[in-house]
């Protein structure tokens, strides 16, 4: 590989890693706090980049699209959590299952509503075009830079919200013990609810920010589900910097292989879970069931 | 005991009388269907109600044994039984590949490690040119003729289809008395137990799982012999998820629930496909509802109906059984 491409593979592979992490966050978020497998987190992802795409597309502003995206995903993740898990807390299987028939519904009617056409963004000029690399004298898309900030600063402020505001030490502690947090008095559904909600809404605004890389159609959901389950599985379930690392290590190895045996790309994310299985089953930063 | 004989043989006598009196369209696109899938359905009965392990990749073992079948008869142009051999062999093997990886992951981790390894093995048929022939995948796939009958027509194929999907029910009926499936469904209840009894619990989740591959790929080759094609469609998540709902609507716990929620889910698509296009919600609607309030399926529903009735005729037979005793 030559210097030049080998830099632009790494930025490639650091851009997909921001992109897996996004839509990870949301999906361990809500596993780590309510121990819920969203089986629909896909679903969440592929609405919200719909309902973004639809509002940015009636508007003509991409930011809006992005967060008409984030409402409306937080607020289907919270119908979900309040109409339908909420009654059957506790039974995993159960939960999981509900969600599954939740995506096969989700499907079929994004499908009637939004047929089974490609849509494309079009993010605001600032973000879009090339951008000249100094000193390494290559071009770069500049949008791919901007999801690559966008989640180290999206990382950042939920690693705050989660240990530095008085909302994530709560979640944090209901997370070890849920009824005691509830004996001093703390609301703990209002809580798993905002939790569940902002999950969901992270889904949605990966819908938008991912979706710009590339695009969006039917199909997408499970595409994104199957690099949630990848990455959080890696990074072991509920753990934020687990989500990052394992971003990181998935789509840095699957950009290298591409570009160096590109035939068995399709494999090597895989290989890598099946390793890190083998050694640590909870993940690499999972704590032991 | 004795209904439950008379129940069954009821059952399979008219199965067995139905191509004679059934319609051409029941007996080869409702019911041939219904054993294939309900018999991929048997191999995750198997795995979750008896051994506890919820496996979201048994449509992809299906499959595999259908791409063995496939690759060896058509690519390379081998006989029919060096398909049937290849395809099983791949789908057992892929199994205990399968079960290695996922065995220390239990209940709903079990669950998200077999997805994620269906959805790998739909990634890379996808991928792959050579071997699972890419996006298209492999077409012209002959099923092999037997006594000069082509299993092309409806009634012989029925014929396997019930024949194979029988012995695969009565395997699984026979192998939860062995002591394999004793100690299988102990494991299910009480894992720490078991171990300390000095079995060998990984040793028997990964037998379990092979056991349920080899199933799942007998299903696929009838599957691939119905279709006459395969590709990657029919393995993606969808399809994949579909298992899962005939499972569960049949009900998770009972080898018959397979089979009786294929056929269910069978005829719910084709029914609600003729007035509306979107019988995906239906079924999606079906499978939310039975989740929600009958955690047992259909099975749990018909046995809670036979053991109300059965209260209801006791109470009445009760005076005068204890009339005659005077």
């Amino acid at each position: 590989m030559s210097w030049p491409q080998f830099v632009t593979v790494t930025l490639n592979g650091l851009t997909l890693a921001a992109l897996y992490f996004i839509v990870a966050i949301g999906f361990t978020l809500i596993f780590g706090v309510l121990r819920v497998v969203n089986l629909a987190h896909g679903s969440l992802y592929l609405f919200g980049g719909y309902v973004g795409w639809s509002v940015a597309d009636r508007t003509g502003s991409w930011p809006l699209g992005a967060l008409a995206a984030l409402l409306a995903a937080a607020l289907a993740g919270l119908v979900l959590e309040v109409g339908l898990l909420r009654p059957i807390h506790g039974q995993d299987l159960r939960e999981a299952l509900v969600t599954i028939g939740v995506s096969i519904i989700a499907a079929d009617l994004m499908l009637a509503r939004w047929g089974g056409f490609t849509y494309d963004f079009s993010p605001p000029e600032a973000i879009t075009g090339g951008v000249r690399i100094p000193l390494l004298d290559i071009g770069y898309p500049k949008y791919r830079l901007f999801v690559l900030a966008f989640a180290i600063v999206l990382g950042l402020l939920l690693w705050f919200l989660l240990t530095r505001t008085r909302f994530g030490m709560t979640v944090r502690a209901a997370i070890d013990d849920r009824d005691m947090v509830a004996a001093v008095g703390i609301d703990v559904q209002r809580l798993f609810v905002l939790m569940f909600a902002l999950g969901a809404g992270l889904a949605g605004l990966a819908g938008v920010v991912g979706g710009s890389v590339l695009s969006i159609s039917s199909g997408e959901d499970a595409r994104y589900l199957l690099a949630s389950l990848i990455v959080v599985i890696v990074g072991g379930m509920g753990s934020l910097p687990g989500t990052a690392v394992a971003a990181l290590l998935v789509a840095l190895v699957e950009q290298y292989s591409l570009a160096l045996f590109p035939t068995y790309a399709a494999i090597v994310s895989f290989l890598l879970m099946v390793i890190v299985l083998a050694v640590r089953p909870q993940g690499l930063f999972g704590r032991a069931a | 005991m004795r209904p439950r004989v008379l129940g069954g043989g009821l059952v399979l006598l008219a199965l067995l009388s139905f191509p004679t009196w059934g319609s051409p369209y029941f007996v080869g696109r409702v019911f041939t269907p219904a054993f294939i899938f309900g018999m991929i359905a048997l191999s995750l009965c198997l795995l979750a109600g008896y051994g506890g392990m919820v496996s979201l990749a048994q449509m992809t073992l299906a499959g595999l044994a259908g791409y063995g079948y496939g690759y060896l008869t058509v690519t390379l142009g081998q006989p029919w039984w060096v398909g049937v051999f290849g395809g099983l062999l791949v789908a057992t093997l892929v199994a205990f590949l399968f079960g290695v990886i996922a065995v220390r992951s239990t209940g709903i981790y079990f669950l998200m490690i077999t997805l994620a390894l269906g959805m790998v093995v739909y990634a890379l048929a996808n991928q792959n040119r050579s071997l699972f022939g890419g996006h298209t995948g492999i077409l012209g796939i002959r099923p092999p003729e037997l006594f000069g009958q082509g299993l092309t027509e409806r009634v012989p194929f029925y014929y396997v289809s019930l024949l194979v999907g029988l012995l695969a029910y009565a395997f699984v009926r026979y192998l939860s008395r062995t002591p394999f499936g004793l100690s299988l469904q102990a494991l299910r209840d009480d894992p720490r137990r078991l171990a300390a009894l000095g079995f060998h619990n990984a040793l028997h989740r990964v037998a379990a799982f092979t056991v349920a591959g080899f199933l799942a790929g007998l299903g696929g080759l009838l599957l691939v012999w119905y279709n006459g094609a395969i590709s990657p469609t029919t393995i993606d998540l969808t399809r994949l998820i579909n298992i899962m709902v005939i499972a569960v609507i049949g009900g998770l716990a009972y080898a018959e629930g397979a089979f009786l929620g294929a056929l269910v889910f069978i005829l719910v698509t084709n029914f609600a496909s003729s007035f509306t296009q979107r019988f995906n919600t239906v079924i999606g609607l079906v499978f939310l509802l039975i989740v929600l309030f009958s955690p047992e399926g259909l099975s749990g529903i018909g046995l809670q109906i036979v053991r109300a009735l059965q209260r209801r005729l006791q109470v009445r037979l009760a005076p005068v059984e204890r009339a005659g005793m005077e």
